[in-house]
């Protein structure tokens, strides 16, 4: 019986010329969005290597310097792209590409892609997650929503029940038949985008496993759809009231819930501005120590305990240059203020996380969003990792300049300059995104949600569809 | 094959179907007559199991419709008065899919046969159904029934709205099921096609079976005038 239906199905399917239509126009979206998107991948990681390359270069050929000049002349940390961000772009656009690292300050990511678009960019691209995420749904809400409303309204549906129709053997070939398509879409889809990304040179590390976890997500999402639509069509009567309805759930699951959330978690767990979290940051650092100041009471008490630690009487008599013992002392103090700070705003973004982890129980559009941008590494959690990566770059790079300053040169000789090729000696930066298995074990909540949504719309489905009784009311 | 016994249904206070008692054996073709609202859509639907009787029973090969639904099911066969099928399928894919429902599955020459047994013509079996006729469709849901070889046929108003040469070959094609001892309960309004194909004819109203003749037993006219006089009493008692 399911497999006559799921032939029988997919024959009218491919009958139907709105189905046809429909396919087609998707298929040509996601052909010229991934092909949009892997150009310009493909641009920006260019980019990203040459600037990396030539920002090593201009860091390793300052020549002979001072190195708290050389920390102030700073250098930058780029964050890399990663393949899977050619299917998911996630919250790449707005975090910004790259930190600028500099003694004394943490500073924020800059140069996103969001800040250099006119105001036409809050219309959107069409980038792969678009379709996937909001087209596709509205794909199988056009071919499934009256999969079983025309079958009341052409009076088959009794013509069925007559011959022995069991129920659910009946949609599950329904079910099938609209299901297998897109499964072969969506894999010819991830195939094609995994032969190009592994094709791809300095792309990052590409994952296939990465890459199949991200379609089996896509693909219980497309599931949780058809379940959602098929009740749909088995409990309305009409055709038209069913696409109604669906359009309805479309709406609500992908573009209101959403946004009620982000609300809601922006409400209950609001962020400092900008303004308000750089003057508690300035306000602390203030009442601290100064590195560039040695004056300010914090750094008087640090020289007492300094001279009295090494049982001397002045600072000259120290076995380093105290200046770059101060600066590092500042450093630290500084990073100190800097990562109760930021942990401050991580909790925020915990809590609105949180918040969103919660309310994505009653969208399944929430958890498939988390779970794609983090399996593409391009959320926000990475970026906070990133970022903190950077920092912790940045206060090595501060360690490292501070301490050689201090060893090598005599107190109160500012004018002393560490050798030309001193500046190799500073190790590169290099990022490794959150694993796989990472980011996997971050959304637990989300993977339970997903797999709770898929589980209780098939039971609801079964349930609604055992009896063909149900369906003819 | 069709057998009731006191057969009931009500919704509230309204009394679709009154005790009906009768049967119909192996080979034979019962019409039940009566006009809208008698009750002969009901007993049909009762005997397809689409909806639970008040009380008494419905048997289909001596099962009971309700306790063994699935089961009386596999006997029966049932053409509505308007057969829906699929309409960008034909009429092999049809009723390819139909039995395979039934889990009688064919081959495309077998399927062939039985289309050509239940007197579609072999131009018709692979355009489109949307393109059919209703006497067309009705001969598919013969075909559907054949296919099915089914021991029990329901006709819920087969041929209304057929031309008469299509009404006719349908009651040829209900004789030929019959002398392949299928039994048919057939509802319907046209006296003239009852009396031709049934074997035996009962007259309802207002959910009650009033009178009953073996077809050998009454002439048309009398059969009409009978049909008449049981409708005007009604329209008397108004």
């Amino acid at each position: 019986m399911i497999r006559n239906t799921l032939k029988k199905e997919t024959k009218e399917l491919l009958r139907d010329g709105r189905i046809r239509m429909a396919f087609i126009l998707v298929i040509i979206l996601t052909i010229v969005a991934v092909v949009i998107s892997a150009w310009h991948y493909k641009d920006i990681n260019e980019e990203y290597v040459s600037a990396k390359q030539s920002e090593r270069e201009v860091w390793d050929s300052q020549g002979e310097k001072n190195p708290h000049s050389a920390a102030h002349y700073g250098t930058y940390a780029f964050k890399p792209k990663y393949p899977l961000a050619l299917l998911d772009q996630g919250v790449d656009k707005y975090t910004g590409t790259s930190i600028f690292l500099e003694a004394h300050n943490r500073n924020e990511a800059q140069f996103d892609e969001a800040s250099d678009q006119t105001g036409l960019a809050r219309f959107g691209n069409l980038t792969p997650d678009f379709i996937l995420l909001f087209i596709m749904p509205l794909l199988i809400l056009l071919i499934v929503y009256n999969s079983l409303t025309k079958e009341k309204e052409m009076g088959t549906i009794t013509l069925l029940d007559s011959q022995g129709a069991i129920g659910f053997k009946l949609i599950f070939g329904k079910w099938l038949a609209v299901f297998l398509p897109l499964f072969t879409l969506l894999f010819v889809l991830f195939i094609t985008t995994g032969i190009i990304l592994s094709s791809l040179q300095d792309f990052g590390v590409f994952s296939w496993l990465s890459l199949t976890t991200l379609f089996l997500t896509y693909i219980i999402y497309y599931a949780i759809f058809i379940n959602l639509v098929l009740i749909i069509s088995a409990l309305v009567k009409k055709s038209g009231i069913a696409l109604v309805l669906s359009l309805s759930i479309w709406i609500l699951v992908c573009l209101i819930l959403p946004k009620i959330a982000s609300n809601i978690a922006e409400y209950r767990y609001p962020y400092p501005s900008k303004q308000e979290f750089a003057a508690n940051i300035a306000k602390d650092k203030k009442e601290g120590l100064d590195g560039h100041n040695p004056w300010n009471e914090a750094s008087k008490a640090l020289e007492k305990q300094v001279l009295k630690e090494y049982g001397v009487d002045s600072l000259s008599q120290l076995p380093f240059n105290y200046a770059g013992y101060r600066m590092q002392k500042g450093e630290e103090h500084q990073a100190e203020i800097y990562f109760k700070h930021y942990k401050e705003l991580k909790t925020q973004y915990s809590n609105q996380s949180r918040v969103y982890r919660q309310l994505a129980v009653v969208s399944p559009f929430l958890p498939t969003r988390f779970l794609s941008m983090s399996i593409a590494n391009t959320d926000y959690a990475t970026h906070w990792d990133f970022a903190d990566s950077a920092e912790n770059y940045r206060i090595k790079t501060q360690k490292f300049l501070n301490e050689h300053f201090a060893n090598e040169s005599k107190y109160g000789d500012w004018s002393w300059k560490a050798d030309a090729d001193f500046w190799k000696q500073l190790p590169k930066f290099n990022y490794e995104p959150p694993t796989l298995s990472e980011n996997l074990k971050h959304n637990t909540g989300n993977i339970l949600i997903l797999f709770c949504w898929l589980l209780g719309s098939f039971v609801v489905l079964f349930f609604t569809t055992k009896s063909l009784k149900n369906v003819k009311i | 094959m069709i057998f009731t016994n006191n057969l009931t249904k009500s919704y509230g206070n309204l009394t679709a179907l009154d005790n009906l008692n009768l049967e119909v054996k192996e080979g034979e073709i019962y019409c039940l007559l009566g006009a809208n609202g008698a009750g002969k859509t009901t007993t049909i639907n009762l005997l397809l199991g689409f909806m639970k009787p008040t009380s008494g029973n419905a048997f289909i090969n001596q099962l009971d419709v309700v306790e063994h639904s699935k089961q009386t099911k596999q006997y029966l066969a049932y053409i509505p008065e308007n057969l829906m099928l699929y309409p960008s399928l034909n009429a092999i894919e049809n009723l390819d899919y139909f039995s395979g429902i039934a889990n009688k599955n064919f081959n495309k020459k077998t399927l062939e046969s039985i289309l050509t047994e239940a007197g579609l013509q072999a131009s018709a079996f692979y355009k489109p159904v949307s393109k059919y006729s209703k006497g067309m469709r009705q001969k598919v849901g013969v075909a559907i029934a054949l296919a099915k070889d089914a021991k029990v046929l329901l006709l819920d108003e087969p041929t209304s709205g057929l031309d008469p040469k299509a009404s006719f070959e349908f009651g040829r094609l209900l004789q030929k099921l019959r002398q392949k001892g299928v039994a048919t309960l057939m509802a319907t309004h046209d006296l003239f096609r009852a009396k031709e194909v049934a074997t035996t004819i009962g007259i309802m109203k207002d959910g009650q079976l009033k009178q009953q003749w073996s077809v050998d037993d009454i002439t048309l006219s009398d059969l009409e005038k009978n049909y008449l006089e049981t409708m005007s009493y009604n329209t008397i008692e108004l």
